[in-house]
């Protein structure tokens, strides 16, 4: 279970404003936002990539920013990241990435057989096959590929959370509806707890137990997809249905306009 | 008239404050990088194979610019006195100005240059690269220390190849210095060999090595220092080799001179 206990965090400006959620065990929870209100700030706080202002993270009881060294090593390596641009090595080539993902006992022994079949299964579950690229360096490879690299990379080690940082951002639909049915076919085989960072409602609404919506740093709604759909919020409405967001474009449009002829 | 001037020295006093702060936070992020490579070296957390990659890259790959370099800054000194000496001065004692100026300054300055350019940079730019991709956060993520991973092989790797790497300078600087004489001046080998031992000193050398050293140590951990701490893209990985590479050249210089005042009174 993770929990975000009033999590505060500013940079120039505030970011997140007291934020408090729970994520169950094997539940999927999506946040969505729209851009620049703290969503991947907030993902970041769950492993200590960023550290909040205030406010603390408890993942299975144990308190992230209260942790020595040791025990933050061992949160960590509990919990699976997926970078929105992957965030390979490009110094190593994908077997050499994937690798990193193994406890450090297993990435020493990077030559055994053992350790070549553990990243063989893990590059076939992301549906590459590793035969074709194992011996790839990331800029051979397209971006498609580079994310499900990072996937593989990020579920070798079988994290018993994942957390995924805008998966499908600058896919095409087909890598998109690839990226998306991987996620839900990772957590039916292993029941992963995963937090889902997306600009894609459609794909946030398909994969997710509920969904999250931050806006100005707060958290304005959170729910199953069904509610969120059935939601009269305003702001949900003009998330969750696209003719509802174009007129509150439309809307927003025209009163910047008015604003300017008044001027 | 009164406003401006009180204007101007308030801006000063900022700038000088601002500056000084930025020093000194500076030189508390390297104290504490240095501390922290030390424990990760000392825990054994450093792969031994990531250290030999850096050693290869840094010492081996080095040596051609090293010794072009070398070759020059003797020939250069050995002709520069050679032009001085012929009038009053015997011959001789250019092999003693050759040995000196290569051994005490050229040698350990100019090598610390060429690992400036061709090292120094080159860390900054590949490590801020991987901060404003994410692989550092990738590699926190993954439960890797980036000091042990990154950080410690390059500083070990710089401390052990430049000390190796002024020793190969100073003699390549000596032997070129040497070869120029003959051939600018008609000053023989014998006679050159004959002046550098009259005021020969073997403290120098462990004096160049140990300027070697020290620049070995300090080239790297600037210059990791700086790849870890830049932010905002192909502009700021730009921004932060520019920095780095000002930073580390004022601070050899400055190390430098305060060598001959500690090691040589």
């Amino acid at each position: 279970m993770i929990e975000y206990i009033d999590v505060y965090k500013a940079f120039d400006v505030p970011v997140l404003s007291g934020v408090s959620l729970t994520v169950e065990t094997g539940e999927t929870l999506s946040i969505v936002g729209p851009s620049g209100t703290g969503k991947s700030v907030l993902l970041k706080t769950t492993n200590g990539l960023l550290v909040p202002d205030r406010g603390d993270v408890r993942i299975d009881g144990h308190s992230v920013y209260g942790s020595d060294g040791n025990t933050l090593q061992q949160i960590r390596r509990k919990v699976g990241y997926v970078f929105q641009y992957a965030a390979l090595f490009d110094s190593m080539n994908v077997f050499e990435n994937v690798v990193t993902g193994l406890p450090d006992g297993e990435a020493r022994r990077a030559r055994s057989p053992e350790v070549l079949r553990k990243v063989c299964d893990a590059l076939e579950d992301v549906n590459l096959d590793p035969g074709l690229i194992l011996w790839k360096v990331p800029s051979e490879l397209s971006g498609g590929m580079r994310k499900r690299v990072g996937l593989a990379r990020a579920i070798v080690g079988r994290p018993e959370i994942l957390l995924y940082d805008e998966p499908v951002t600058g896919l095409d639909p087909v890598n998109t509806a690839t990226i998306s049915r991987l996620i839900l076919e990772i957590r039916e085989r292993t029941h992963v707890t995963s937090i889902v960072v997306t600009h894609d409602i459609e794909q946030a609404l398909e994969i997710s137990d509920r969904v999250a919506l931050l806006t100005h740093g707060r958290l304005r709604f959170v729910g199953t997809p069904a509610e969120f759909r059935a939601s009269e919020d305003p702001v949900v409405r003009a998330f969750a249905d696209r003719r509802a967001a174009a007129e509150v474009a439309l809307g927003m449009v025209e009163k910047e306009t008015e604003e300017v002829e008044e001027e | 008239m009164k406003t401006l001037a009180r204007r101007t020295l308030v801006g000063l006093l900022a700038r000088i404050g601002r500056t000084a702060e930025t020093v000194a936070r500076h030189a508390g992020e390297l104290t504490l990088l240095a501390i922290r490579v030390a424990v990760a070296t000392l825990t054994g957390r450093v792969a031994l194979r990531d250290v030999l990659i850096q050693l290869q890259s840094i010492g081996v790959g080095s040596i051609p610019l090293v010794g072009v370099t070398a070759v020059l800054s003797g020939v250069v000194t050995s002709q520069q006195g050679g032009y001085q000496f012929t009038s009053s001065i015997p011959l001789y004692v250019l092999g003693s100005v050759v040995t000196s100026s290569v051994i005490l300054e050229l040698g350990p300055v100019m090598t610390a240059f060429v690992l400036i350019g061709r090292v120094g940079a080159r860390i900054t730019a590949e490590l801020g690269t991987m901060k404003v991709s994410e692989q550092i956060d990738a590699l926190h993520s993954l439960g890797r220390d980036p000091v042990a991973v990154l950080a410690a092989p390059r500083l070990i790797a710089g401390t052990i190849a430049m000390p190796l790497l002024v020793g190969l300078a100073d003699f390549i600087g000596v032997f070129a210095g040497l070869v120029a004489a003959r051939f600018s001046i008609g000053l023989g080998g014998e006679s050159f060999l004959f002046g550098a031992r009259l005021y020969w000193h073997s403290w120098d050398l462990l004096y160049s090595i140990t300027k070697g050293l020290v620049f070995g140590f300090i080239i790297p951990l600037i210059s990791v220092h700086m790849g870890f701490g830049t932010q905002g893209g192909a502009e700021g990985v730009g921004r932060a080799t520019t920095a780095a590479v000002v930073f580390m050249i004022i601070t050899v210089l400055v190390m430098d001179a305060t060598f001959p005042p500690l090691f040589l009174n």
